[in-house]
């Protein structure tokens, strides 16, 4: 009879659950039902937090990296002083603070003179990065953390031949007289400005010695930036914000993306693809877990229902069950963060040599996104199906074909996906990025799952055919589709994301290497006149330089277009686009075909207005004979070498711009005179290359005879650099501008990041082959029962085996067709509206993937089942009842 | 301690409705013994399951130590499992995972009943596995898996024991032994047994017998008589 002195079971406390939960699931464990679920979290937050470390640590290094091209975190850049409160501000608020201020001047000296693009300097700069300085022009140079003390001057290389001193002799800058201390072998924002800081050698003063100069006059043509610097980037962003609200827009403070287009571009791609990274990783974990969680629920059935009968109600299994994930969870993050560390730490280490930047200590937050993303993972992927456990019928221990039907199977995966939606949305913060996603993903897996089931169904016909090993793998496979659809399904994910990520890696630094190569002219060479360019390339030949190039270089404005003229509405637009270094350091009104209006944006009005003024704006036009370089043509023809004068090729988005089409005609003003032009094609301009990019080219003859002076690039190392100073004594009027230092910066960025999504990608591979574990162990249970009988009735283990190869390789090439499929789809998506990119099919890919599929499958599925054949049938048998 | 009444139970199958038990109406008393016998698909199992509550009945009533389960829901009646009823499977059904000694304790801690371990022990010693305890399932031979299984059905002292066809999977010598310790035990605790088997030799050892055909309670006998055909 019961026990009257028993507690009732429903009185069970908390304390005795939490027992009760630890005993099974320490028992489970032991029995290794919860290994694979604890792999699969352990693989989740480890991906995780290797990879939020890793790209926390590198993103603050790139930041840093990058800040050093500005010698600040954050600059002002007027024409005048800044107001003296926006200083105040930023001293108040904790942050470190200098200025610059650049002009062009003549520097003199006892035995000669030159223009030097002078930049003064406060005792603070630079606040990131160093000055590299030596004693002796042309050598190796060490660091230093600030610029000249009053009265010094010091003076790039080249200059010191060319005023004919040395360190400790004076030089006259305007009517003050300064000693040159020391030579620069580079300054870290070396690149930024325009005209004003590139045009000559650098000659760094101190900010105090200015006003004696007298060089500074109302109205001279100076540039002063203000230089902000703090160490938490949140700062950054409310000062920055502070002085947008305060002077309503006057002022605007810049970090390194606004100051260099270039840079942004990298950094932005970088950052892209390693969020990219980071969500495939994440989402392959949570896939692994969602399996290994299915398969524990499924291996559980039994247990609950023995439980049940044993007089636990449904929610206290729920409880158990929620208790045992818990704990598992919270081991998890405390093992994955272990080895989250260690796997980042490992990787740096044996990429230290390719990762060419100083990483700063890890944070704390990659272990809490680590941790939060274990337990979204486990609450959307692990807990539903566990939780289907509570409406498992008692009745199950007598019937064991019954199972819960209350709890609806596609409940797991409406979880799974809105985890997954989850996840991606807080990884991203970005709600249409996310809806973009998760409609092309929906739409992708409806298609690809239809697709694997005509595979899979197609694939044979009734009865085992266990005779044969191809028909046994056949009428497997069909036996199992839905099963099969699942691991197809999982297989073709797992792949199609390394695909993506492989292939968007080695298009991303393809892009970039094509965008700044090796030998990318590193000087301009402007106001050069037509008597003067044989002069020129003679000069190079004589020194074995490659001279490039000569591009005749004219001011035109367009008047009429096909013969109406537009109508003017205000003053000219304001330059709210550098699009090339041309167009900038013109320094002319030169608004580019600004991207807001760029086609498909609904045109208002003011759009409207700034259409008419960039019609009627000036531009830097040429004329050429060939197509130069990194330019495409995207309409119409580029004209053969004995065309007609009268023809121009404008840039595509330019065409948009001004709304134009192939063969309208163009009046332009040159010179004050009339030009008439047809247009004979469009262009595609790569902007970002820092060569010279024109938006409209005249044939030759049409312009040729209006004057005009020439534009060319040379590339010059910096054991030529003297050659400058030749060059320019023999040709006084020309102005050299020296890009160079801004070029190294930022090939060394895109070598950064380029290293970086290398490493990412790695982590992830890790990170898919696990989940190709996971999905494959899934169904070892029933073919453990299976092949158990099909021995016990005879079948050979070479018959087995053959078969399970087949069948992998099988399942394998579909999953690698499907792959395939999704990859290029996704990658159009990816580049055609992420990276904007240009994407082309990689029909190699079409070879590769399935058979890397096949490969893959077969090679896990066979060695993880291996053992199907070499278990004794009776052992699987008695393990299965 | 256990009565029906007018019990039935339907199931729909893909050419209708299938009666596995009509109107079922038996009364079993505390301590008593008794044994469902029947053919294959006569509604043995069936009516076990309903009566220890694992199953709910399309008709018909069901009280369980004077509990009406048939107003229960499942998480009530498996509360009221967990204090009034023990089983024993043909098959088993010990958790693999676990050791011949976490078998036993399973209910007992389930039930948080403290000292669960030692109980767990003198039972095992019980029933004559006292050096087995830390044996899997899959360790054990068919006869002391059940013999752990038997352990299981008293470890929490319930007072009714439901056996489904405990003998089953066991050859005769071995059956006879599961069966004995089955009755000893049974004996000692005084419990209330409802066996479902088709052995008559097993249900001869039981004070009554309840035949089952084609779901109807189609005779009954006492021990060593025949009460009604």
């Amino acid at each position: 009879m019961p026990d009257a002195a028993q507690p009732d079971a429903a009185q069970l406390g908390a304390h005795s659950l939490l027992i009760v939960a630890w005993r099974l699931m320490w028992r489970d464990w032991r029995g290794g039902e919860l290994r694979l679920l604890f792999l699969a979290l352990v693989l989740a937050v480890t991906s995780v937090t290797g990879i939020a470390l890793f790209t926390d640590r590198l993103e603050r290094a790139l930041m840093l990296e990058s800040a050093n091209m500005l010698a600040a975190d954050r600059v002002l850049h007027t024409r005048e002083p800044a107001p003296a409160e926006i200083n105040a501000e930023a001293v108040r608020r904790g942050f470190r603070t200098a200025g610059t201020l650049s002009f062009t001047s003549m520097a003199f000296s006892d035995s000669g003179n030159m223009l030097v693009a002078a930049k003064a300097v406060s005792d603070a700069y630079p606040l990131r990065g160093e000055v590299i300085t030596t004693q002796r022009p042309f050598t190796r140079g060490a660091p230093v953390a600030h610029g000249p003390p009053p009265g010094e001057a010091w003076l790039e290389s080249r200059a010191l031949p060319a005023l004919g001193v040395e360190v400790g002799d004076q030089v006259f800058v305007g009517e003050t007289e300064l000693t040159v201390g020391a030579v620069i072998i580079a300054e870290p924002d070396r690149g930024q400005g325009g005209i004003v800081d590139n045009a000559g050698p650098r000659l760094m003063l101190h900010m105090d010695d200015v006003a004696a100069t007298n060089v500074v006059q109302l109205g001279s043509r100076v540039s002063y930036r203000s230089l902000f610097s703090h160490d938490d980037f949140d700062q950054l962003d409310e000062f920055e914000q502070w002085v947008r609200d305060t002077f309503e827009g006057n002022y605007y403070i810049r970090d390194v993306r606004e100051e260099s287009e270039e840079v942004a571009e990298a950094l932005d791609r970088a950052e892209g693809y390693l969020l990219l990274g980071s969500l495939f990783a994440v989402l392959l974990a949570g896939l692994a877990i969602a399996l290994s969680a299915r398969r524990y629920s499924e291996r559980h059935y039994d247990y609950v229902a023995i439980l049940k009968t044993l007089g636990c109600t449904s929610g206290r299994i729920s409880a158990i069950y929620s208790l045992i994930q818990l704990k598992l969870a919270a081991a998890a993050v405390l093992l994955g963060s272990v080895l989250g560390y260690l796997v980042h730490e490992g990787i740096l280490r044996a990429l230290q040599a390719s990762l060419q930047v100083d990483l700063p200590p890890p944070g704390v937050q990659p272990y809490a996104v680590g941790a939060m993303t274990a337990f979204i993972c486990l609450l959307s992927f692990a807990l539903p199906p566990l939780l289907a456990l509570r409406e498992t019928p008692p009745l199950r221990v007598l019937r064991k074909d019954l199972t819960q039907t209350r709890f609806s199977d596609r409940i797991p995966y409406a979880f799974g996906i809105g985890g997954s939606i989850l996840l991606i949305l807080w990884y991203s913060q970005d709600l249409v990025l996310t809806s973009l996603l998760v409609a092309g993903v929906a739409g992708t897996g409806l298609i690809l799952s239809l697709i694997s089931l005509v595979f899979l169904t197609s694939s044979g016909s009734a009865g085992m055919k266990a005779g044969n090993a191809w028909k046994l793998a056949m009428t497997a496979v069909r036996r199992r589709r839905r099963q099969n659809v699942l691991q197809v399904m999982v297989f073709s994910v797992t792949i199609m994301s390394l695909l993506i990520l492989g292939l968007l890696r080695t298009d991303l630094i393809a892009d970039w290497q094509a965008q700044l190569p090796e030998n990318t002219p590193n000087h301009f060479m402007m106001n050069i006149t037509g008597s003067q360019v044989d002069g020129i390339e003679a000069f190079f030949a004589d020194n074995a330089v490659d001279s490039n190039a000569f591009y005749p270089l004219m001011s035109a404005r367009v008047r009429t277009i096909n013969g109406s003229e537009p109508e003017s509405e205000g003053e000219p637009g304001e330059n709210e686009r550098g699009a090339s270094l041309v167009e900038n350091n013109q320094f002319e009104e030169a608004p580019a075909a600004d991207a807001e209006a760029a086609p498909g944006s609904g045109e208002s009005a003011e759009d409207e207005g700034r259409r008419v003024r960039g019609r009627l704006s000036r531009r830097q036009v040429t004329w050429a004979t060939d197509l130069p370089v990194d330019n495409r043509v995207t309409a119409g023809e580029w004209w053969p070498e004995n065309s007609r004068p009268g023809l121009i090729s404008v840039d595509e988005e330019y065409a948009d711009w001004l709304d134009i089409e192939i063969g309208d005609t163009m009046e332009f003003e040159i010179n004050q005179q009339f030009v008439s032009a047809e247009v004979a094609n469009f262009r595609s301009v790569r902007w970002d290359n820092m060569q010279p990019n024109f938006f409209i080219i005249f044939s030759p003859g049409t312009i040729d005879h209006l004057g005009g002076t020439f534009l060319s690039t040379v590339l010059l190392e910096t054991e030529q650099k003297l050659l400058l100073n030749d060059l320019i004594r023999q040709f006084p009027t020309i102005v050299v501008i020296e890009v160079d230092a801004l070029i190294e910066q930022i090939q060394n960025i895109i070598a950064q990041v380029s290293s970086a999504i290398e490493l990412i990608f790695g982590l992830v591979l890790v990170a898919g082959a696990l989940v190709l574990l996971a999905c494959v162990s899934a169904s070892l249970d029933e073919r453990f029962h299976e092949n158990a009988i099909l021995r016990t009735l005879g079948a050979g283990r070479k018959l087995i085996l053959t078969s399970l190869l087949i069948e992998f390789t099988f399942i394998g090439i579909v999953a690698g067709v499907i792959a395939t499929l999704g990859a290029e789809g996704g990658l159009f998506y990816l580049q055609e509206w992420v990276f904007e990119q240009d994407f082309n099919l990689h029909y190699w890919v079409w070879i590769a993937g399935p058979a890397a599929g096949a490969v893959l499958i077969a090679f896990l599925g066979v060695n993880s089942t291996r053992k199907v054949v070499n278990t004794s049938p009776l052992t699987v048998l008695r393990r299965v009842v | 301690m256990i009565r029906t009444s007018g019990l039935t139970k339907r199931v729909p199958t893909s050419e209708g409705e299938l009666t596995i038990l009509e109107d079922v109406d038996l009364h079993i008393e505390s301590g008593e013994s008794v044994a469902i016998v029947g053919a294959s698909g006569s509604g043995k199992s069936t009516l076990l399951g309903l009566m220890a509550g694992l199953d709910t009945a399309t008709s018909g009533e069901i009280w369980l130590d004077g509990q009406k389960l048939s107003d229960m829901d499942e998480e009530q009646r498996a509360l009221l499992r967990a204090r009034t009823v023990g089983f024993v499977f043909q098959t088993f059904q010990l958790l693999p995972s676990l050791t011949a000694l976490e078998n036993v304790m399973l209910p007992i801690e389930l039930k948080g009943d403290p000292g669960a371990g030692a109980k767990a022990r003198e039972l095992l010693d019980r029933v004559g596995l006292s050096d087995r305890w830390h044996h899997y399932p899959n360790q054990l031979s068919g006869g002391e898996q059940q013999r752990i299984a038997i352990a299981r059905a008293f470890a929490t002292r319930a007072g009714i024991l439901f056996a489904d066809e405990p003998t089953g999977n066991l050859d005769t010598a071995t059956g006879g032994k599961v069966v004995d310790v089955l009755f000893n035990l049974n004996r000692e605790f005084d419990t209330t047994l409802v066996l479902v088997t088709h052995d008559e030799r097993l249900a001869r050892k039981c004070g009554r017998t309840v035949k089952l055909v084609a779901g109807r309670i189609a005779g009954e006998e006492a021990a060593a008589e025949v009460a009604h055909a």
